[in-house]
């Protein structure tokens, strides 16, 4: 770890975003902004159906020109995301249905016209002859035999199946046991601006350009050269501005594939803006977990065990580049949270069903486990008369285990999990939360308090993935440093930034090492042909990943500094430092911006032997270990529960955070408060419905419920900062974890309310119509099920 | 390919009206709503569509001074307006404050929602009187944010309203305003009050093919009876006929008779502003011996995207009085497309109790040898089903708006 | 998601509205809920007949009745731009149920008339003037007719408006100075649909209680004499005697057979009954 500058825009520094006034004046550039000359707008002809045999498409003879069809789509491969976990079963997912559509939306057919309106009118007057057929919708009915087959050739629906047990039967003798049942919607994304990507030939380069809104331009690039069979070279992707990502950006997309072969089949720019209802009801969902989680313990709160059956809801097909059974190996890998216990037994079921696809969703699948077995924690604290607290303080990794290799070779690289828990119960005043509670309310409300812990693995790097065999495997992260002749900075990065706030917070790092002012620094990222390669902005990775790599480079560019700078200074390269942004020698000191002023306009001065790589270097970097940073938090919530109506109002949340070295702490905040309003739309209001015959049933925003800021509290945020043993300032992945605790800590709230009536929810999202119908459930038939 | 130019489309009308302090003179069509003609026509792109169905807040703009969704606002009912779009406001004393609240206090991360926040900011700072972290709260819940939790945003907000209070702005109470939607003039008669052309009707497309799957499992059941005065054996009987029986249903019409307990025919529902036509076939089989009776079928409206499958099972028993008559009715449906995709099913008790009572009148009359009620049709299995699509869009309907 | 072509019209008087209606057409107000039924195609008229800007933008009173007509917006309401004509008390009952619905973008070209001719039955204008007596005036083509509220919403999204009939004003009863206004609606979000909507004009005084119970998937469910939910009288202790089981009674007879439901709209109507009297909102333990 490097020491901290002094300086007021370094690492650490609370500094106000460089991005914001573009977008604040309407002057950001996304995708939809984006004009070209003879530009014609796209859409999409899709499946009303979630599974059916397409028997014929009838376009009117006048639109034929305008219609594309899958037959029409010479030279385009499928999608496919094959993992190399053993078992696993290929989906090809067709850019346009061939033969059978297999979710509500699929695509059928392209229509091109001057303005969407007309598009839409033209996808209007094709008819569609269907023949349906039976539609499998719920995942664990799609495990059971004789369900109707999504991929009639894998023989089930069964992407993959997996099995991890260490030492099970141990634990099979505590006294106390746990079962549960619990589970989450699904759910949608919901970035408010959807995809779009709009796509031209540009012939002085030979390429085709992509302007698509994306998280990962490199991935998709490779993605879309497959498909299209071109050479990567041959395509140029570029993400502009982006409207938030949260994973839903992180997915080759068929409308990238159809749109990169209309393009050359027209020879004009096309365009495809995704509206709302194609986002809810077409693409990529996520969340969807099952658990059948059994817990053993001591009397004390000590865990003996874990036992999980856990199923993901995988979708139709598998996407690129993640696959369909990433959500479901890291559960089984993941599960066992922040707690040290010895026997475990996972097994997983990654399902097809006739739904859309799943994408990893900010937090992945921590989410889901973080909400089994917190839930499952506290039916432990019950079932043994303790405290919720007990349990967590009797299992979670203590410091001095540090850094600890989990149950599941998880390597926890540094933190100290019990101080999180003891900071969140002090700051929400749990024993006068608990007081209070014990008085009751007189509005008939009840008061319950909720806890939930986490540990996130972020930045994972080559040896985590190379395990999974998917498309798409980080390596060493690049960023490009140039130092201009006047003395700024450019950098260049592969990732890309689309709320985080890498303009700033990257120039922050550049200026701890080099001193350049934040706002002479520009970022270039988001264009293939302009930034190193990387696999994208994912996994809570790029302050670590690319925030190290920018650091190596600007700190390769000093030495080279230092290097003309001692010679302009006619000292001993041993006698000089660079530190401030100049290089300050026994007899003096010289600029950053005079040295580049000589290395481009007066090369006559520089030094015989001066390296040739000048003033821009592009560097590469892993941190010392790539198993990931561990970033963890403990959330504690008050709320309110009516009783009545199953209303639910938050009275207080904190949460307790380490993320390690923080480069930009409002930054931080942002994205915790940012993660907290999202994990409570999982917690209370999303959730992606869908009817037997697959049919999903919100299409609007008025459906699916997206938190206000009438509903979301502003939480209080206390950071600890235990530095990663391993990466660049020690800094660790932060940009998931504020959407992985809140719905455990909210269900465990509420049903600290609710426990004396006997109602107990363990579905997400906790809706009113839910805890009413459980409180009247329990009161027609009271019964406790945990014998300890 | 040759692409066709974009030109004037047909159907486009004449608007005139004030964007950003400039007179702008434009062709739309009826149907171009007030964002697409910011951005698509005058590349205004600080707008932003983020749902166009009025909930996400991203295309706020200001309508004569006003916040309002450009989305649900067409540009041509904007004749003599003033638009302020979130470029208008680049000078705009008070956006100016909110632009730095917004940068000091990180109320943006992808910026998309931002034009729309600010513009609605702007008007809570004007409006409220004092900066109440809860009316802040819900004044802002019509503007969707995905990234920041809403922190920042609420922080800006309330101390751009602490900071005029403190300098002694006094709110603005809205008192002058005229009555009536915010950006509607009668104007200057551009564009209004004389007939357009109507659009290019779509060519009649051709029928979709439907099977009636004898087995299929509704979705939705739901069972529903009502009484006659008369003889069980004489209701009964009068469900064999199936035009009378149709007839007796509105909306629905008998096509053709194929087969013998085959009928071919559909179902014109109007629902509010929604008006569809579901054609099919339906199978009707009968037992006498039971006074029992089935009918299955299935339809699609035109281009085949909306269908449904539907059965109808009823028995005839007699009544409590003498020589009256119970049918028993147990309907099941399944509804798929974009129709089907609006709201949670199960809604359905009651519209299928009005459509039921009014079949049972109809029924009644008609038994009692009143004369048919004018165009009316069969006992469609579709019918009871788009009573319930009635009452999901009621309620999907409901929650665009609130109220 | 835009809308299908269609025709434009945009009359400046009732009459030519009736005209344009004539032959056919969609009539548009605001356009805050026809809008997005345009947008997701759902909704296709060949025609839309705009009258956001045609003489319907009035408030008058007429004697003891408050005439808004059909285009006023709930902002005008919410805002108490009507309040010369309403007085104080109803321009204040007004305002509150105004500014409760959706988001202040919607109420500023969302319309009363346009929200009682889409006839949602979860809608609030739907509901609360239900309690309050309202009664609208139609615009006919000989004419124009007067409806009591209850009269003119028959169904869920339907009205008893004819094709070529346009809502020309809504007429809103002053209540008594006596009476008690309670309007609570059950909502997952601020400015989502309500799930239960509870109304109640309650007047000891003239021992009379109009209670409404909504969003129901149905029109309002009124009860115009609602003593027998008071013990059988409306006195002075009302709230305090207030039985939920006439209106769970009156739940069922109208066919909402899932008991969960008919708890949450009990309740709620219990809520608004105490609201009515003047107390807190009063949540109770279940």
């Amino acid at each position: 770890m490097s020491p901290r500058s002094s300086s007021l825009e370094g690492v650490g520094a609370r500094l106000p975003r460089k991005e914001d006034d573009r977008l604040m004046r309407g002057r950001g550039q996304f995708v939809g902004d984006i004009k070209l000359p003879g530009m014609q707008d796209v859409a999409f002809v899709r499946s009303p159906l979630a599974h059916a045999r397409i028997r014929g498409i009838a376009i009117p003879p006048e639109d034929r020109s305008r219609v594309f069809i899958a037959a029409d789509l010479d030279g385009v491969k499928p999608i496919r995301a094959v993992s190399g976990l053993p078992g696993f079963k290929v989906s090809e997912q067709p850019v346009l249905a061939t033969g059978k559509v297999r979710q509500v939306g699929e695509l059928i057919a392209i229509c091109v016209a001057p303005t969407r309106a007309e598009a839409e009118d033209i996808a209007a007057r094709v008819t569609l002859d269907l023949e349906e057929l039976p539609a499998v919708s719920d995942m664990i009915a799609a495990r059971a035999p004789g369900a109707p087959l999504v991929h009639e050739h894998w023989g089930d629906n069964v992407f993959l199946e997996t099995l991890v047990d260490i030492d099970m039967a141990s634990a099979f003798d505590a006294p106390i046991k746990v079962s549960r049942t619990i589970s989450t919607a699904r759910q949608c994304m919901a970035p408010i601006e959807g995809r779009g990507v709009v796509v031209h030939l540009d012939h002085r380069a030979d390429q085709i350009v992509f302007h698509t809104a994306s998280q990962m331009p490199h991935i998709v690039r490779t993605g879309l050269a497959g498909c299209l069979g071109l050479d990567e070279g041959r395509i140029r992707i570029v993400s502009p501005d982006v409207g938030g990502g949260f994973g839903y950006k992180a997915i080759l997309l068929a409308e990238e594939v159809c749109l990169g072969w209309l393009a050359q089949r027209c020879g004009h720019p096309v365009r495809w803006l995704e509206d709302r209802r194609e986002h809810l009801t077409a693409n990529a969902n996520c969340r969807e977990h099952h658990y059948q989680i059994t817990l053993y313990a001591e009397r004390d709160g000590t865990l003996r065990g874990v036992d999980c059956e856990a199923t993901v809801d995988s979708g139709a097909y598998s996407a690129y580049p993640f696959s369909a059974c990433l959500e479901a190996a890291q559960v089984a890998s993941i599960l066992p949270g922040p707690y040290d216990f010895p026997a475990y037994r996972c097994r997983t079921w990654s399902v097809a069903t006739n739904k859309c696809p799943i994408l990893p969703y900010r937090g992945v699948a921590r989410t889901g486990v973080c909400f089994a077995l917190e839930l499952a924690l506290d039916a432990v604290a019950a079932a043994a008369g303790l405290a919720p607290e007990e349990v967590r303080r009797k299992n979670l990794v203590r410091p001095a285990q540090m850094p600890f290799d989990n149950i599941t070779n998880k390597h926890f690289d540094s933190g100290d999990y019990p101080q999180a828990l003891e900071r969140a119960l002090t700051a929400i005043n749990a024993d006068g939360v608990r007081a209070r509670q014990a008085r009751g309310e007189e509005d008939g409300r009840r008061i319950g308090l909720g806890l939930s812990i986490y540990c996130e693995q972020a930045a994972h790097g080559t040896s985590v993935y190379s395990g999974w065999g998917i498309p798409m495997v980080p390596g060493f992260e690049q960023a490009g440093a140039r130092l201009t002749p006047d003395g700024g900075l450019e950098l260049r990065i592969g990732a890309h930034s689309h709320g985080q706030g890498l303009e700033t917070t990257l120039a922050q790092v550049a200026h701890e090492i080099l001193g350049v002012p934040v706002a002479r620094t520009r970022l270039v990222h988001g264009d293939t042909a302009m930034t190193p390669y990387s696999t994208g902005s994912w996994g809570s990775r790029v302050m670590v990943m690319a925030g190290g790599a920018v650091a190596t480079a600007c700190t390769e560019l000093a030495e080279r500094a230092r290097r003309i700078g001692a010679h302009l200074l006619q000292a001993d390269l041993a006698d000089v430092r660079f530190a401030d942004g100049r290089v300050t020698g026994p007899s003096g000191d010289v600029s950053l911006a005079q040295i580049a002023h000589v290395w481009y306009r007066r090369p006559q001065d520089l030094p015989a032997g001066v390296d040739a790589g000048g003033l821009e270097v592009t560097a590469g970097y892993k941190p010392v270990r790539d198993s990931g940073t561990f970033s963890y938090a403990a959330h504690a919530v008050v709320l309110a529960v009516d009783p009545a109506l199953g209303e639910v109002e938050i009275l207080d949340y904190v949460i307790v955070e380490d993320g390690g070295t923080l480069v930009n702490p409002m930054v931080v905040d942002g994205q915790i408060y940012g993660g907290l309003a999202q994990g409570l739309g999982t917690a209370l209001y999303e959730e992606m419905a869908f009817d037997a015959a697959g049919q999903p049933l919100a299409s609007t925003l008025a459906d699916y419920l997206l938190p206000g800021a009438a509903e979301v509290p502003a939480p209080r945020i206390d950071h600890m900062e235990t530095p990663s043993p391993y990466t660049r300032f020690g800094v660790k992945g932060i940009g998931e974890g504020g959407a992985i605790a809140p719905p455990a800590a909210v269900a465990n709230a509420i049903n600290d309310a609710l426990r004396p009536l006997g109602a107990e929810m363990l579905h997400s999202p906790v809706t009113p119509r839910r805890i009413v119908e459980a409180i009247l459930a329990a009161r027609a038939a009271p019964s406790r099920r945990d014998a300890a | 390919m040759n692409a066709p130019l974009r030109q004037v489309p047909e159907g486009a009308v004449a608007v005139a009206l004030t964007v950003n302090g400039r007179p702008v003179a434009a062709q739309v069509e009826p149907r171009t709503h007030l964002a697409d003609f910011v951005r698509e026509d005058l590349n205004l792109t600080g707008t932003h569509l983020g749902c166009e169905h009025g909930v996400c807040g991203a295309c706020t703009v200001l309508l004569d001074g006003e916040p309002a969704r450009a989305c649900l606002a067409f540009a041509a009912t904007c004749g003599g307006a003033c638009v302020t779009t979130i470029e208008g406001l680049d000078g705009d004393e008070v956006a100016g404050e909110l632009r730095a609240a917004f940068n000091r206090e990180h109320a943006l991360q992808c910026g998309f929602c931002t034009p729309g926040m600010l513009v609605s900011a702007r008007d809570l700072v004007l409006r409220l009187p004092e900066a109440d972290e809860r009316r802040v709260r819900l004044g802002l819940s019509g503007n969707l944010c995905r990234c920041t939790g809403y922190v920042g945003i609420v922080r800006a907000v309330m101390s751009v309203i602490a900071d005029r209070r403190a300098r002694g702005i006094a709110p603005q109470d809205g008192a002058a305003r005229a009555l009536g939607p915010v950006g509607a003039h009668a104007g200057d008669g551009v564009g209004e009050g004389k007939a357009v052309s109507a659009p290019p009707t779509a060519a009649a497309l051709p029928p979709v093919a439907v099977e009636v799957v004898e087995d299929f499992i509704p979705a939705h059941t739901f069972a529903q009876s009502f009484s006659l005065a008369q003889p069980p054996d004489a209701v009964f009987a009068a469900f064999a006929d199936v035009r009378a029986v149709a007839a007796c249903l509105p909306g629905a019409f008998v096509e053709a008779e194929p087969a013998p307990g085959t009928v071919a025919g559909g179902l014109k529902v109007q629902i509010g502003p929604v008006a569809a036509t579901f054609r099919g076939q339906a199978r009707i089989t009968r037992d006498p011996a039971t006074r029992t009776g089935r009918i299955v079928g299935a339809g699609a409206d035109v281009g085949g995207r909306s269908s449904t499958q539907g059965e109808v099972r009823y028995r005839v028993r007699p009544g409590q009085d003498p020589g009256s008559a119970v049918v028993e009715l147990t309907v099941g449906y399944t509804l798929k497309g974009p129709l089907a995709q609006f709201g949670r099913p199960g809604l359905v008790r009651d519209i299928a109790g009005r459509l039921t009572a009014l079949f049972a009148a109809n029924l009644e009359a008609r038994l009692a040898g009143a004369p048919a009620p004018a165009a009316a049709p069969p006992l469609n299995p579709f019918a009871l089903a788009l009573g319930a699509l009635a009452a999901r869009l009621a309620r999907w309907r409901a929650r665009l708006t609130g109220g | 998601m835009k809308p299908a072509p269609f025709a434009l019209e945009r009359p400046r008087t009732t009459a030519d509205a009736l005209a344009f209606l004539a032959a056919g057409g969609r009539v548009m107000a605001g356009g805050q809920s026809l809008g997005p039924m345009l947008n997701l195609r759902l909704a296709a008229p060949g025609r839309v007949v705009d009258v956001s800007a045609a003489d319907l933008r009035t408030a008058a009173r007429e004697g003891e009745t408050l005439v808004l007509g059909a285009c006023v917006t709930h902002a005008d309401i919410e805002d108490g731009r009507i309040a010369q004509a309403a007085g104080p008390v109803l321009a204040a009952l007004l305002a509150r149920v105004a500014g409760g619905i959706a988001y202040r973008a919607v109420r500023n070209r969302g319309t009363i008339g346009g929200s009682l001719c889409h006839a949602d039955p979860a809608a609030d204008w739907v509901n609360a003037l239900s309690a309050l007596d309202a009664s609208v005036e139609i615009a006919t083509p000989s004419g124009s007719r007067r409806l009591p509220l209850g009269d003119f919403l028959t169904g869920a999204l339907a009205t008893a408006l004819g094709p070529d009939e346009l809502l020309a004003a809504v007429r809103i009863p002053q209540p008594a100075a006596t009476a008690g206004f309670g309007y609570v609606k059950h909502c997952r979000k601020v400015g989502e649909f309500a799930h239960a909507i509870g109304a109640a004009l309650i007047d000891p005084a003239r021992g009379a209680a109009r209670l409404v119970m909504g969003a129901l998937e149905r029109p309002p469910l009124l009860i115009a004499d609602a003593r027998a939910l008071f013990g059988g009288a409306v006195d002075a202790d009302f709230a305090a005697r207030f039985d939920p089981e006439p209106a769970d009674a009156a739940l069922q007879a109208a066919g909402i057979a899932d008991p969960v439901s008919r708890h949450v709209h009990v309740e709620v109507l219990r809520r608004a009954v105490m609201q009515a009297a003047g107390l807190q909102a009063g949540r109770a333990a279940a």
